[in-house]
């Protein structure tokens, strides 16, 4: 493999394809939206009029925490009664109420039970941005494992739930934007700078060149691989709060976009015309980042199908370096998914020389 | 020294034969015209001697290398010019020529040498798709002569062109020829292999159903023939390989009844329909 070749043609087509409308604006898309999800959920230091209604007879160091972050106003109640009427009196984002021994119990390795009250009558950003200031401020008590478990209520039901307070934003929309921004880059871009090559003949003038097929290949890879991992930074410097392991999260992210760009190829030595990567590259998108919604109460067939995609062990695996799990179970998801990337170009190898003959 | 050497050559596509056994061999430095309808097997001959498509039976070497076995050696040192103009049309001429010289290990300061040769340098910076098709067919010469191959393989390079624009790239092809560069040429337009090639091989149905210099084919499968104005105003036709033509042309001389004489030889064309059985247009 001649490493000045694939360079030569990678070269090529990272200036060729953002001089290609289309292609830019697939480049782009979700760097656009990640940058919005910065916007919707904001570090703590930028957050805003964040109303909390405590109740916290011990003084407890989290507390103190809370009425250190700049704009954030916290209304004290004298009882853990009053904590939700006050929540929705005043319209807070929510409540807290915090037993009177909190610290010695954090102290001594225990986990208090912290009853954190949701406004659900704010909207999912407005909850996201307060479930996403008491996780931090709880987790910054001490290092992991959490030294307390919340209870989140919602305040117009009566029960606690652990899906209280909807969906964790930006734990649900980060493996979803990665998995997008890979896709759009993988499974759309790169079968286009394949497809494009033949369409219009230039495959022909690669193929009489000293360019080997492989070699091909491996520059259209290349090509996908240096935008995925430049939007992918971009999208996981502006989320950096979330990422808990970032060697084994590195290494998971660079696995899962060498999967979509293998799959990208594979697309792209199948289809023959532009049109036909438009149309079916779309579809194969959306199956590609299904994984990543969060099926909630969702019926087990559906998980079971979901293993049928290989994105879903990208997915998983992404969730869990993310959290900085180190199980073995993740490590079983990146082998499927080096597994998968092996298959792919061998496939993508024989239908181009197929193609060729 | 033969440039190219094919031997029984044979390509199939799914059980159709494309090529036909063919055999031909070009001298270093010829130009060598390769004529035919469309589908006659001339792009799949090229496809096979540049190394872009395997034989399905028969050998092939071109500048010295087994076209089966030795393509990676064979690529540097042919240039191919597609019957398409397979230019990146959202790069300029030079971005196309840098990335074509990145490819062959070529040096960067050949591009300015290639583009005054096919006469775009003061368009060297222009995007591709604001060219004409002449514009793109010179760019495509220039992209095959950048790595200085020693035979390059010409497919239709003048089809659609306006005249002007023909005549221009046919003397690119014979100042190449000059240079010793070993031309393979296809083309639809029998004056035109007349004008360039020394020989020129008639493909029809895959097979080579002629082979021999323009001339040679002429005077072969061709009428001569002469036609004489009398004083009278009535012309006359006679057809020279008719054994009774030197007699009449004698009484008409020396009758002294002769106003005007022009000798006619057949055309390329003809002889190729003569062999072929239809035209090239047809």
């Amino acid at each position: 493999m001649s490493w000045r070749v694939v360079a030569a043609i990678a070269q090529k087509d990272l200036i060729d394809a953002i001089r290609n409308r289309y292609l830019l604006v697939a480049l782009l898309t979700p760097l656009s939206v990640a940058l919005l999800l910065r916007v919707m959920v904001p570090g703590i230091e930028e957050l805003k009029n964040l109303t909390v209604v405590v109740h916290d007879p011990g003084r407890s160091t989290l507390v103190a925490q809370l009425r250190a972050i700049p704009r954030m106003k916290l209304v004290e109640t004298d009882s853990e009664a009053n904590t939700k009427a006050e929540v929705e009196k005043t319209d807070a984002n929510g409540g807290l109420v915090v037993p009177p021994n909190f610290d010695a119990d954090v102290a001594a390795g225990k986990q208090p039970k912290l009853t954190v009250y949701l406004n659900n009558n704010k909207n999912a950003v407005e909850q996201a941005r307060f479930r996403v200031v008491m996780e931090r401020q709880v987790a910054a008590l001490v290092e992991r494992p959490p030294p307390a478990e919340l209870n989140w209520i919602n305040v117009s039901e009566e029960t606690g739930s652990s899906t209280a307070g909807g969906i964790n934003i930006s734990e649900m929309m980060l493996p979803l934007l990665v998995l997008l921004t890979f896709g759009m880059t993988g499974a759309l871009v790169v079968p286009l700078l394949l497809v494009e090559e033949k369409e219009k003949r230039t495959m022909d003038f690669l193929l009489t060149s000293p360019a080997r097929l492989t070699e091909v290949i491996a520059g259209k890879a290349l090509t996908g691989v240096v935008y995925s991992v430049l939007i992918g930074s971009v999208l996981l410097a502006v989320n950096r709060q979330l990422v808990g392991n970032w060697p084994l999260t590195s290494l998971t992210i660079l696995l899962g976009l060498l999967l979509i760009v293998a799959i990208g190829l594979l697309m792209g030595s199948l289809f023959r015309t532009t049109m036909q990567v438009n149309t079916w590259a779309s579809l194969a998108l959306l199956v590609l980042i299904t994984p990543s919604f969060p099926f909630l109460g969702s019926p087990k067939v559906l998980d079971v199908a979901m293993r049928f995609i290989p994105t879903y062990y990208f997915v998983e695996a992404l969730k869990m370096s993310l959290a900085g799990t180190n199980a073995p179970r993740l490590w079983g998801y990146l082998a499927v998914i080096l597994g998968c990337i092996v298959a792919t170009f061998v496939a993508v190898t024989w239908a181009m020389r197929r193609e060729q003959n | 020294m033969n440039s190219i050497e094919v031997d029984g050559l044979s390509r199939t596509f799914s059980g159709l034969q494309a090529v036909d056994r063919i055999s031909f061999t070009v001298a270093a430095g010829e130009v060598f015209g390769f004529l035919g309808h469309n589908g006659a097997g001339k792009t799949t001959t090229i496809r096979m001697l540049s190394g872009q498509l395997r034989p399905t039976a028969g050998t092939a070497r071109v500048a010295g290398c087994d076209v089966t076995i030795e393509q990676e050696r064979l690529r540097p040192l042919v240039g191919v010019v597609s019957e398409h103009q397979n230019l990146y049309e959202r790069m300029s001429a030079r971005e196309n020529l840098a990335f074509a010289a990145r490819l062959y290990g070529a040096p960067l300061a050949r591009i300015d040498e290639v583009l005054q040769q096919v006469d775009l340098l003061d368009r060297a910076k222009d995007n591709v798709q604001h060219y004409s098709n002449g514009m793109k067919q010179r760019l495509l010469i220039a992209r095959a002569l950048l790595h200085r191959p020693q035979i390059i393989f010409l497919d239709e390079p003048t089809r659609g062109l306006d005249p002007v624009v023909g005549r221009e790239i046919r003397r690119l092809v014979t100042e190449l020829a000059t240079q010793g560069v070993t031309i393979f040429l296809t083309t639809h337009y029998m004056e035109e292999a007349d004008e360039l090639c020394r020989r020129v091989a008639f493909l029809s149905e895959g097979r080579i159903v002629a082979l021999d210099t323009p001339e040679n084919l002429k005077l072969a499968h061709g009428q001569r023939s002469v036609n004489a104005t009398l004083d009278t105003g009535q012309t006359l036709t006679i057809a020279l390989d008719d054994e009774a033509a030197g007699k009449q042309l004698e009484e008409l001389v020396s009758g002294g009844r002769l106003r005007t004489l022009h000798s006619t030889e057949a055309t390329l064309e003809e002889v190729f329909i003569q062999i072929a059985g239809r035209g090239l247009s047809e």
